[in-house]
């Protein structure tokens, strides 16, 4: 019902990476063929897994000529003889070369899964794919087939099979492989309905191409990962299956080797040499423990690739060298009566395995009742910094300068525990996607509910009557209705003020606002404005509010900053940055507005894109970006100037370009 | 006299619940609407008024209810592949996602070349040539053809959806919400590329947004669009200017103004 406008540009998120409470833009999947198997390579047990498979079907397929002895070679005079120097793997109770049969022995029990294995794929595949991409009743057939298939007990069927057609191993193979084939189809079709639903499938067919085409060319790549991992399990399991249908007698008769005869026969003259069951148990368990790795390597490797798995190998950096070398900041007035007073801030996180510096000398001062802006592009570090002032940044993130004092006290050189105990009561956030930021299974009721007895403690239905009072505050039609409702029941608008609710169950004394209305539409996005207002008012609370909407800016805010690449590049008066913005990327930001030029000309673009974290220039880090930019620029940091009045600028231009504004 | 290149009559479009047992949702209810050639018509309303199912009932992707499509006279309303494979050279798409947009496992080149090889039947260079030309044509260095999609940002993406959509030579493209999940100062690139590609190869849009402001600087004519029907049409200026229809003026207040001085009460 939301209109998700999520204003993230670079390929970097940076306003994403840190969002609090863990709510994050759409996941970006990238799932290319060549990536893929590096990944599952980089796992060594599944290196491991594909060596050892590897090994066992080059041994069988050169069985003829690297064998040792002809698989049916008797030798009555050494029976169950043990690994000796002439046979490594030991001779059976007929005295052949156990390590020979082994060999030949893989040939049938891997041409037997191969079989299987096809016919699993083949249907499972195409039917999933039919069934996901064309739907309708391809999908009805698909859903009744598979309803009638998986209520037929399989092994039965496979017995049947196999009299039918007198123990025939390969008729067996395909009829195994049809029967595991629905549920793979089922997985096939899961992906398949996800894929086709992308836009660049629905752009495909905007240019007429064939279907047949879109499904191998757009679809199959991305349906492969679950394929593998699929077929390696199957495959695994098809094995032992041949294995289990050679001890209940079916498949190639004696003398012809297969690991599963050799087990029976093994297992036939145990109490005489027990190691005879070595050599195939061991060959066989291992085949398929490594198809069953592989297969879990594979799937890890797709998570990985696409988000979904817990990061790895993030490590702090070394802090000392990561502080960042903002010189002198002659501009600063301190600000005795802040609430909240941030000095020369930096932190740093982990991107890609690297730790970089993604907020460099940050001061900021917001005092008590004051509604301050923080205004700029996504990856420029607006909502680190937020997270940063909450103890909520990333487990690999840190403040590694500066100080943010709260109202006496350090939050960057105190605990967790200082920050649990202010976190609600003293500083609050609301996140940019109500929704995601409420929890799925309980009502909003039992969400404000929560976070009254958190703060507040007393008997059910005091805290009850509490939340329906703060249901009431944000001006919710109907509190007792909504209190009852799910997330999932709530319009953006409706979740959004639920999610303010929470936020003041502690009575803050700041509110973070990390984009509060973007995902919402307009009207509803004036109606949270108001309501916004209408509290700060009640209740004197300071706002921090990050957004990249200059009009919120000036309906909301006292004073505003501009953060570019990880900089705060200007600061002063709302009022004063529109009518004298004194930074070019300011005035760059404030020229992009459609609404301030004239229709169907030119906007007065900035050329470019920001620079990501880590590949920040020298000096200024607008400078490639800058029309009045000059050599001096770019040979050392630029500080916060004083422009006068409260007026911060980091710019050695700022008289030149603030006079050409006018 | 300019022509018309696009008409929608009576446009009713019903989607079933998506699950069983929900009710039919009516997304789009009697909508009538033109574009005529060189023109940008601005479809403006909020989430879930209809503006991308008019879109894609346009382009072929829902089937309509009811009501009637025409493409330069034409009834395109249900068309065989091979007839939308002739459309498609005439009728384009830009997407809002520049992130689902793209085909993440090929190359751009692989992608942009696709309907030429398909579509056109190009050899392999001739494809190859337009790939280039189209994409220096939205100022993408040539280095693009080889690289994937991950490698660029969400400005530098939509940018090479929209040399996908020039690929052809279209006329008219729908576009829907292209600048939405873009940077202010990226949209601003953007909005400029589009103006000045339709200055330079004639084009037609029909550009779906939910953002006035983008809406007033783009389009000649705009229709307000609410809970599937269009409730105001018109002159950008007078629509926009003096809108006539009490939610087209709802929805004008609600925008915040970027000047502290006019600040809402
Ligand atoms: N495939 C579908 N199946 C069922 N309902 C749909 C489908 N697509 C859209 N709808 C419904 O149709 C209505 C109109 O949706 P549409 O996507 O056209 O709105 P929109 O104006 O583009 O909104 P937004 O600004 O959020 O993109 C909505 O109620 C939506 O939930
Ligand atoms: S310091 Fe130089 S490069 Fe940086 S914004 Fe000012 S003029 Fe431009
Ligand atoms: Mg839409």
């Amino acid at each position: 019902m939301t209109t998700t406008i999520p204003h993230s540009g670079g390929a970097v998120d940076l306003d994403g990476v840190a969002s609090p409470l863990g709510v994050s833009g759409p996941s970006r999947t990238d799932p290319r063929g060549r990536t893929l198997w590096r990944a599952v390579f980089r796992q060594p047990l599944a290196a491991l897994s594909i060596g050892y498979l590897l090994l066992v079907v080059l041994a069988a397929i050169t069985a003829d000529y690297l064998a040792p002895y002809d698989p049916s070679d008797v030798d009555l005079n050494q029976i169950l003889s043990g690994p000796t120097a002439g046979h490594w793997l030991g001779t059976d109770s007929l005295g052949r070369d156990v390590l020979s049969r082994l060999m030949f022995g893989g040939r049938l029990s891997m041409a037997h899964a191969a079989i299987a294995v096809a016919t699993f794929l083949l249907i499972g595949v195409s039917w999933g794919l039919i069934a996901g991409f064309f739907g309708g009743w391809a999908n009805r057939v698909f859903t009744w087939l598979i309803d009638v298939i998986i209520a037929i007990p399989a092994l039965v069927v496979l017995l049947v099979v196999l009299s039918v057609f007198d123990g025939d191993m390969t008729i067996a193979m395909v009829a195994l492989g049809i029967l595991a084939a629905p549920g793979f189809a089922r997985v096939v079709r899961g992906v398949t309905l996800g894929v086709r639903e992308e836009l660049y499938v629905s752009a495909a067919r905007v240019f007429g191409i064939p279907n047949r085409h879109i499904v191998v060319k757009h679809i199959l790549p991305r349906v492969a990962g679950p394929i593998l991992v699929h077929a390696s399990l199957f495959a695994g399991g098809a094995l032992l299956i041949d294995a289990g249908l050679a001890y209940l007698g079916f498949g190639p008769q004696p003398p012809t080797p297969t690991w599963g005869g050799m087990i029976i026969e093994a297992s036939a003259v145990v109490s005489r040499q027990p190691w005879l069951l070595v050599p195939p148990g061991v060959t066989l368990g291992l085949a398929t423990l490594a198809l069953a790795l592989l297969g879990d390597a594979i799937r890890d490797a797709g998570a990985e690739r696409t988000g979904r798995a817990p990061a790895r190998g993030s490590r702090p950096g070394p802090s000392g060298s990561m502080r960042s070398s903002t010189a002198s900041r002659p501009a600063r007035a301190q600000a005795t009566d802040a609430l909240l007073s941030v000095r020369d801030v930096s932190i740093s996180l982990s991107l890609d395995g690297r730790q970089v510096q993604v907020v460099a000398g940050v001061d900021l001062d917001i005092r008590a009742g004051e509604t301050v802006g923080l205004v700029g592009e996504s990856g420029c570090g607006k909502s680190v910094l937020g997270s940063a002032i909450l103890g909520l940044l990333p487990a690999a993130g840190k403040v590694t300068s500066g100080s943010i004092v709260y109202d006496g006290i350090d939050l960057a050189s105190s605990g967790p525990r200082t920050m649990q105990g202010l976190r609600g009561s003293g500083i609050a956030l609301i996140a940019q996607d109500p929704i995601a930021g409420l929890d799925p299974v309980y009502t909003a009721g039992q969400q404000v509910d929560e976070l009254v007895r958190r703060h507040q403690g007393g008997s059910r239905k005091a805290v009850r009557a509490r939340s329906l009072d703060l249901l009431n505050d944000v001006r919710l039609p109907d509190p007792i209705g909504v209190a009852g409702r799910y997330p999932h029941e709530l319009s953006g608008g409706m979740a959004q003020r639920v999610a303010i609710a929470m936020a003041l169950a502690g009575e803050p004394s700041l509110l973070i606002a990390d984009e509060p209305t973007t995902a919402l539409d307009v009207t509803v996005q004036s109606e949270i404005l108001q309501l916004l207002r209408r509290l700060q008012r009640d209740r004197g609370m300071a706002i921090m509010l990050i957004t990249h909407d200059w009009g919120v800016v000036a309906e909301m805010c006292q004073r505003a900053h501009v953060m570019y690449a990880g900089h705060i590049v200007e600061s002063c008066s709302a009022s004063e940055m529109f009518d004298h913005p004194s930074h070019p990327y300011t005035l760059g930001l404030l020229g992009s507005m459609p609404r301030r030029s004239l229709p169907g000309r030119p906007l007065p673009a900035i050329p470019g894109v920001v620079p990501t974290p880590g590949s920040w220039p020298g000096g200024c880090h607008f400078a490639p970006r800058c029309d009045f930019a000059m050599p001096e620029c770019t040979e050392a940091p630029i500080p916060m100037l004083d422009a006068g009045a409260g007026h911060g600028v980091r710019c050695i231009r700022y008289e030149d370009i603030r006079g050409s504004s006018r | 006299m300019t022509e018309r290149i696009l008409e929608v009559r009576d446009l009713r479009v019903q989607f079933e619940g998506r699950r069983r047992g929900d009710r039919p949702v009516l997304a789009v209810d009697d909508v009538s609407l033109h574009v005529d050639d060189g023109e940008t018509l601005g479809l403006v309303g909020e989430s879930g008024s209809g503006k991308s199912t008019i879109g894609n009932a346009v382009l072929g992707l829902v089937r309509p209810t009811r009501g009637q499509v025409l493409f330069r006279g034409a009834d395109i309303t249900s068309v065989t592949s091979g007839q939308r494979r002739a459309l498609g050279q005439q009728l384009q798409v830009i997407f809002q996602d520049p992130y689902s947009s793209l085909n993440p496992s090929r190359t751009i080149g692989s992608t942009l070349a696709e309907p030429l090889r398909i579509v056109r039947r190009a050899s392999r260079r001739d494809a190859a040539a337009q790939v280039e030309h189209v994409l220096a044509q939205v100022g993408m260095a040539t280095d693009t053809f080889h690289r994937f999609p991950r490698e660029f940002s969400g400005g530098q993406r939509q940018r090479i959806a929209i040399a996908r959509a020039l690929v052809l030579g279209p006329k008219l493209i729908i576009c829907d919400e292209p600048t939405s999940a873009l940077d202010l100062s990226v949209q601003a690139q953007i909005l400029n590329l589009l103006l000045d590609l339709q200055r330079r190869l004639g084009l037609s849009y029909l550009f779906v947004s939910h953002d006035i402001d983008v809406i007033r600087h783009m389009s000649h004519r705009v229709a307000v669009l609410s809970k599937g029907s269009i409730v105001e049409q018109g002159p950008t200026d007078e629509v926009t200017g003096s809108p006539s229809h009490a939610y087209t003026r709802a929805l004008l207040a609600a925008v915040p103004v970027p000047d502290p001085r006019v600040r809402s009460v």
